[in-house]
């Protein structure tokens, strides 16, 4: 009997030991590349994520079905005959409004594929990170032209680059990702900086040229000097200017897009480097 | 006709069935952490892994279950690739030893367990996230009070599932 608990326990320290070397080889893969392409993430992110995509579309209804109808009819008791009379006519009306607000919204990413920053693709964002890490899936991948390094866009500013494509889904990491780091530039003195994502819900300002005149409400936009956006895009804005820690003032930006709140996206596809969003603030002489 | 074994079919339905919670555990966390923030807190994969690890008490089905969890975590996120699959193997197996030493069936057991479990993950994958892509920036004393508030959602959604699991073992039984 304890032979064969003996023989078990083996078993499973060797059963541990093979899976500890296969993690590991697998983690020492990506030390030797800045961005990984394997083969085993692409496979199962094909695998997972068409159903993380029917499970959002599932969760979608039913939230908005909870949101536009079940608490309207919890906050309003007294009406409740009344509310039965009119529930076809406000689930038609709640759905049209939903899909004008969408229509809006995919109007606004279509306008700007119109404009310099190349060719693009409008995603929709269809699951958050599991890890607690700042990523996002998208449900357009390679096939679509989307490759690690993409710029992720919204209409109100700039969301996060692609760090993990496969065929039909990818994963962006958002900005304020305490890996990330966004070559950016002051809109009015055209300072070159750098913004890192801080794991929270703000950026920090690593770098710029001269921090002195740095007030709040200071709006910065991308320089292009990183490669990845466009120059011209909007960042976001200063919401405060500490004191100097070592060489720079702590400064902390809020940016613009609403990273909570993304529903669809712009992927830039063909970004091409020499050309540049057409930015009012350019004509403003720097000083 | 060629005809299958029963005994093979009943496996297979009980791997199916396996397969299917594991996915819809790491699928339903992804949807879920996008759609209110505060499951961005919780860490279903981990509190899975140290349930089948105290309830089904077998080293290597833990370890296997703790590292595809982790695995499909990590695909989900942009975390490095191995890094929850080393993690979740590591406490998909130490929970299954230490369910064969101790009493895991104490409440008190089980807090510890989940609240440390939880915590050493967290530190985990953060080494091994910084050992292949050193952080620019990383703000490690917020983290690690996220650590103590994901870990302190761990324990008590636990033992929740474990107050559950323990209801239908005496209703069945």
């Amino acid at each position: 009997m304890s032979r064969n608990v003996a023989a078990s326990q083996k078993r499973a320290w060797i059963a541990l030991a093979a899976a500890l070397i296969f993690h590991t080889g697998l983690i020492s893969l990506q030390s030797h590349q800045r961005v990984d392409r394997g083969f085993v993430r692409v496979w199962i992110l094909d695998l997972l994520a068409p159903v993380e995509k029917l499970a959002d579309r599932s969760l979608f209804s039913v939230h908005s079905v909870w949101d536009h109808y079940i608490s309207l009819v919890e906050e309003h008791e007294e009406n409740v005959r009344l509310r039965h009379e009119n529930d076809s006519l406000r689930m038609e009306l709640m759905q049209q409004k939903e899909q004008i607000l969408e229509a809006q919204r995919i109007r606004t990413l279509a306008g700007m594929t119109d404009s310099h920053i190349g060719k693009s693709v409008i995603a929709r964002v269809i699951g958050r990170d599991p890890a607690r890490n700042q990523t996002v899936t998208i449900d357009k991948g390679a096939v679509d032209g989307l490759r690690p390094d993409s710029a992720v866009i919204t209409a109100e500013g700039i969301v996060g680059r692609v760090i993990h494509a496969s065929n039909h889904f990818s994963i962006v990491q958002l900005i304020v990702d305490s890996q990330s780091a966004v070559g950016v530039m002051l809109e009015t003195t055209r300072q070159r900086g750098i913004l890192n994502g801080m794991g929270t819900r703000d950026l920090a300002l690593d770098y710029i040229d001269d921090d002195n005149d740095l007030k709040q409400g200071d709006t910065f936009l991308t320089s292009g000097e990183d490669r990845i956006y466009p120059k011209g895009l909007l960042v976001g804005t200063i919401t405060q200017v500490g004191p100097r820690k070592g060489l720079l003032k702590a400064v902390q930006v809020r940016p613009a897009a609403d990273l909570s709140r993304l529903e669809e996206v712009l992927c830039l596809i063909d970004f091409s480097r020499s050309a540049e969003i057409a930015d009012p603030a350019q004509a403003v002489p720097a000083p | 006709m060629k005809t299958y074994p029963m005994i093979r079919i009943n496996t297979l339905a009980i791997v199916g069935k396996f397969v299917t919670a594991l996915i819809a555990v790491v699928v339903i966390q992804g949807v879920l952490s996008f759609k209110f923030k505060v499951f961005g807190y919780f860490d279903l994969p981990l509190i899975f892994s140290v349930f089948y690890g105290f309830t089904l008490g077998n080293p290597i089905a833990s370890l296997l279950i703790g590292g595809s969890l982790g695995l499909m975590q990590d695909s989900l996120s942009g975390v490095v690739l191995g890094a929850n699959g080393l993690s979740k193997t590591l406490i998909g197996f130490c929970a299954a030893m230490a369910g064969s030493k101790f009493a895991v069936d104490q409440t008190i057991t089980r807090i510890l367990a989940l609240f440390l479990f939880s915590v050493g993950d967290s530190l985990l994958v953060t080494i091994l996230g910084l050992m292949v892509t050193p952080a620019a920036s990383a703000t490690y004393s917020s983290a690690f009070g996220t650590w103590l508030l994901s870990a302190t959602f761990n324990t008590l959604l636990g033992l929740v599932l474990f107050g559950y699991h323990d209801r239908r073992s005496n209703v069945t039984a």
